[in-house]
């Protein structure tokens, strides 16, 4: 019990966090809920290093410490910080500032409870988890937008959470056991393997807004606040890919899901760069685009189990993603959400306009940015696994995505109206943490690929 | 022992950083830091120089560990095909930031994106690491994509979208080689040594990577079909930018073409050499009768590119169908050598082209005429330069060409027809000579200037060094053949 809780040392951290920065809200002291909120998931940084190397569960098999566990809290508790500063630009001065900052950690831990998933209740656990605090955050403004963003959202959110529940009592009928350790002992019952994956896809593919279950992303990125649009395509999507991974590593190979994943994966980023190709709105641009990379996560998990590098380039990519995506809403953050905001950021902001090209290119895959180091272990991953056609729609699909960026940079460094950008101190923290995650991250690979392979 | 590879390949890097750091720069203090980081890059590239290459595989190599889960390290090291490439990269990236002194327009980022470019090229041509390779490769790309959106012509957007596209398209396919290579090798690695030592493919696997190759280089060489980017990018590219287009980033294709299809699937370009071969000799005469059918001069010389690179081609082609060593040591060594020609020769035409560009405001033959007698110095140096690249004997291309045909003659005799290329070129170039320059001069341009100092240091040594390569090839020539003779294919 003292061993397992001492392993899970991290999650407590954050939970405390929440709980103590919803205490400093009630006391109507907004910037101790942010200093609370924000040293918390420092600390709970911090605490999670030392666990770097383990492969253990905790109570009695439900919940992992495990590669795909341990840096899903290095990625998401500083991904978690910088929207934290991100929402401070948009929330500063309102009635329930700190309660944001609350939701954030709390939505976070639901995020960590999927990535660490042991066992099928904790799928639903996180989802719900993350879902109800994410729900609330979506609705924030109080606007018309908001209200109708998360109404969309948590209906989603219930019909494909019931769906997911249904099916996870076939494996529970088949395996005689909710821990996924014990999805080996059905394979002799291909029909209810394969249900039950199907509508895991359908819950967790909702949370990693995987065509075709994204039509939610869109709307609730744009309606609600920026931040949390920037929040919701990094923490729970990379939690939910993760859980995605914990799930696929003990499904029995012969069951046919990988046809499922490739399917998905393909269907995915050309849906998404085809519709973010049609966007005005750079937040819906932004939303379309983390759709289609959702999509180029689907080809590590793809060869989860067959392949050594699955796992490492997952997790790079996870880091990749986030710093870059993190970094790209910032950068809308401080320009605006049309098109047209962006005429002549390039000129009139070279320093921004530059880190907003390193952002896109990153997301692009060009080399050496971080993006392309991680897509290039997922190609490699895949092809390892003979999956190359795969490999292949993914690089076509790359080129399409560079189409959907430059109609971003083509503008910047146009002749434009002179752009008033906004550089608060936490939207230029954000920029530097990401730029420099960004570029440096290809550099020191080895870290992510070092203690696994 | 100075790190003199490495070294040389950041210099370019580190002056471009330090101008983006520095507040507010004069305009002055840019070009000035610019033309010594280059001229520092030319004094490194000249020491590799010295230091000379060994026969039989890559020397000067320095390596680093990057990521040894996966066998990926920084390797940077030279062999004779690549010294002589990053020789003429540092040369054409001095001239060129010399002719871009006079530059008001922001200056800053671009001297930014030259240096950027300059540390790509030298690092594509010394990398020894598969990732690494690539990554440079990419990166040129992304500077070249900026220098044609921000300081190109009139219709420059599209033209710089249709390259990035064009080329991006081009060049996945070489990371679907590299991944193939990488998960072929016995040894997971990234190291090119050892894929060009043991080759780790064969059969079906190696003749759909050396497919995935072809294309790639092809884009970026370019060879017909896949050249509709080049004269676009050409008429809209700022003139340094087309300098560094056709005499540097050209060379990937031709030197990716050598380095890794000729070296990495040996047995598969083998049998796939006839193709390749006729790719080269319809490009080159592609190349040559669109060149003849231009009336905008930069066009005309965009497309004689296309011809100098189809005898490269036909070159490495003949290199992999023959089976008598020797005849493959005079092509490759042809082929190598007419690389570093085309580099100082169309570097050079570029750049003259430009400078009627900046006088006239025009490039269209029709309406120039005569600028021999208007401006006589610039006029005999774009007839020297001319008569290089139609391959007149004692100018760098000569020996090139011909110690291609030679061994093209031993190994294939039919696609000698290729020859006729030199004919057609030889008719387009007199002919532009003899519309824009000859003739009588005419009153709107009396008042034209002529070369100034800073033209004459950025044209100067190129033309220098096309007379030195054409009389006494040897220099680059014993550097060359000591590799290509010891290569085992």
């Amino acid at each position: 019990m003292a061993r397992d809780l001492a392993l899970l040392i991290p999650e407590i951290a954050v939970l405390l966090t929440a709980v103590g920065a919803l205490i400093a809200e009630m006391l109507r002291r907004p910037q101790i809920a942010l200093l609370v909120a924000v040293s918390g998931l420092i600390v709970a940084t911090g605490l999670t290093v030392s666990l770097i190397g383990e492969d253990t569960t905790v109570f009695g098999g439900s919940f992992r410490v495990d590669e795909l566990s341990v840096w899903a809290k290095l990625i998401l508790l500083p991904a978690t910080i910088l929207a934290i500063f991100l929402a401070r630009v948009d929330v500063r001065g309102t009635v329930r500032e700190g309660t944001v900052y609350s939701l954030l950690c709390f939505a976070t831990i639901g995020a960590l409870v999927l990535a660490g998933a042991g066992d099928t209740m904790f799928l639903v656990l996180g989802t719900l988890l993350t879902g109800l605090a994410t729900f609330a955050l979506v609705a924030y403004p109080d606007t018309d937008p908001a209200t109708e963003a998360a109404m969309k959202f948590f209906v989603f959110a219930s019909v494909t959470g019931a769906i997911m529940i249904f099916g996870l009592s076939y494996w529970f009928g088949a395996a005689g056991s909710t821990l996924l350790a014990d999805l080996p002992g059905m394979d002799t019952m291909p029909m209810a393997v394969l249900l039950g994956f199907v509508a895991v896809v359908v819950g967790l593919g909702y949370k990693a807004s995987l065509v075709p279950f994204h039509f939610w992303a869109p709307d609730a990125y744009e309606g609600g606040p920026l931040s949390i649009a920037a929040y919701l395509s990094v923490v729970p999507k990379i939690g939910a890919l993760f859980a995605l991974a914990q799930v696929v590593r003990d499904l029995p190979p012969e069951s046919g899901w990988t046809a499922i994943i490739a399917g998905l994966a393909v269907l995915t980023m050309t849906y998404g760069y085809l519709a973010a190709l049609a966007q005005t709105n750079v937040i819906r641009l932004l939303a379309y685009s983390s759709i289609a990379q959702s999509g180029y996560f689907l080809l590590g998990i793809l060869a989860v189990g067959a392949s050594e590098l699955a796992l490492p380039s997952i997790i790079l990519f996870a880091a990749a993603y986030a710093a870059m995506n993190l970094g790209a809403f910032a950068v809308a953050a401080s320009t605006g959400r049309t098109l047209n905001d962006f005429d002549g950021l390039g000129r009139a902001q070279p320093l921004i306009g530059l880190a907003m090209v390193i952002f896109l290119l990153s997301l692009v895959g060009i080399p050496p940015l971080a993006g392309f180091v991680g897509k290039f272990l997922l190609f490699a991953a895949v092809i390892d696994v003979q999956y190359t056609w795969v490999a292949v729609v993914a690089i076509i699909n790359s080129v399409l995505s560079l189409a959907v960026y430059l109609r971003l940079v083509v503008p910047m460094y146009r002749q434009g109206n002179v752009v008033v950008a906004r550089t608060d101190i936490w939207l230029k923290a954000v920029l530097i943490i990401a730029l420099t995650a960004t570029l440096l991250l290809g550099v020191f690979a080895q870290v992510f690929v070092g203690p696994f392979a | 022992m100075l790190p003199l590879v490495s070294l040389t390949l950041f210099l370019p890097l580190v002056g471009a950083v330090l101008i983006l750091c520095l507040p507010k720069p004069a305009t002055r203090t840019v070009h000035v830091i610019a033309i010594i980081t280059a001229a520092l890059t030319l004094i490194g590239a000249l020491s590799m120089w010295f230091q000379g290459a060994s026969g039989a595989g890559f020397s000067q190599v320095e390596e680093l560990q990057w990521i040894p889960a996966i066998g990926a390290a920084y390797r940077v090291g030279v062999d004779g095909i690549s010294l002589p490439l990053v020789l003429l990269s540092a040369v054409l990236f001095l001239v060129a930031v010399i002719y871009t002194s006079s530059l008001r327009e922001r200056p800053r980022a671009y001297i930014a994106l030259v240096l950027l470019l300059e540390t790509a090229s030298i690092g594509t041509f010394t990398a020894l690491d598969g990732i690494l390779f690539y990554v440079f490769f990419e990166v040129s790309l992304v500077s070249m994509y900026f220098m044609i959106a921000g300081w190109g012509h009139e219709d420059r957007q599209r033209a710089a979208l249709m390259f990035f596209i064009y080329t991006l398209l081009g060049s996945l396919p070489l990371l679907l080689a590299i991944l193939g290579l990488y998960l072929g090798s016995p040894e997971p690695t990234f190291d090119m040594r050892a894929w060009i030592e043991n080759p780790p493919l064969e059969g079906a696997a190696a003749m759909w990577a050396l497919i995935a190759m072809l294309i790639t280089f092809a884009v970026k060489i370019p060879a017909v079909p896949l050249h509709t980017w080049l004269p676009a990018a050409h008429v809209q590219a700022p003139t340094v930018g087309s300098v560094i287009l056709a005499g540097v980033m050209l060379k990937f294709g031709t030197y990716g073409l050598v380095r890794f299809a000729l070296q990495m699937t040996p047995d598969a370009f083998r049998e796939a050499g006839v193709v390749v071969l006729i790719l080269g000799v319809v490009s080159a005469l592609y190349g040559a009768f669109a060149a003849l059918a231009q009336s905008d001069l930069k066009r005309l010389v965009a497309y004689t590119s296309v011809n100098h690179m189809g005898y490269v081609i036909v070159g490495v082609a003949v290199a992999a169908i023959t089976l008598d060593p020797s005849v493959r040591t005079v092509a490759l060594d042809g082929a190598v050598l007419q690389m570093f020609s085309h580099g100082l020769v169309t570097g050079a035409l570029f750049l003259l082209v430009g400078m009627i560009q900046d006088r006239a405001h025009t490039r269209e033959m029709g309406e120039l005429g005569g600028l021999l007698k208007t401006v006589p110095m610039l006029g005999w140096t774009f007839v020297l330069a001319a008569f290089a690249s139609l391959g007149l004997p004692g100018l760098a291309h000569f020996p090139a060409e011909f110690q291609i045909f030679l061994a093209t003659l031993s190994a294939s005799p039919a696609a000698v027809v290729v020859i006729l290329g030199i004919a057609i070129i030889a008719g387009t170039f007199l002919k532009a000579l003899r519309e824009t320059f000859l003739g009588e001069p005419r009153q709107r341009w009396q008042s034209m200037p002529d070369l100034s100092a800073r033209e004459w240091l950025a044209v100067g040594p190129l033309l220098v060094l096309t007379v030195g390569t054409g009389v006494a090839p040897s220099w680059v020539l014993g550097i060359i053949h000591r590799t290509t003779s010891a290569l085992a294919l």
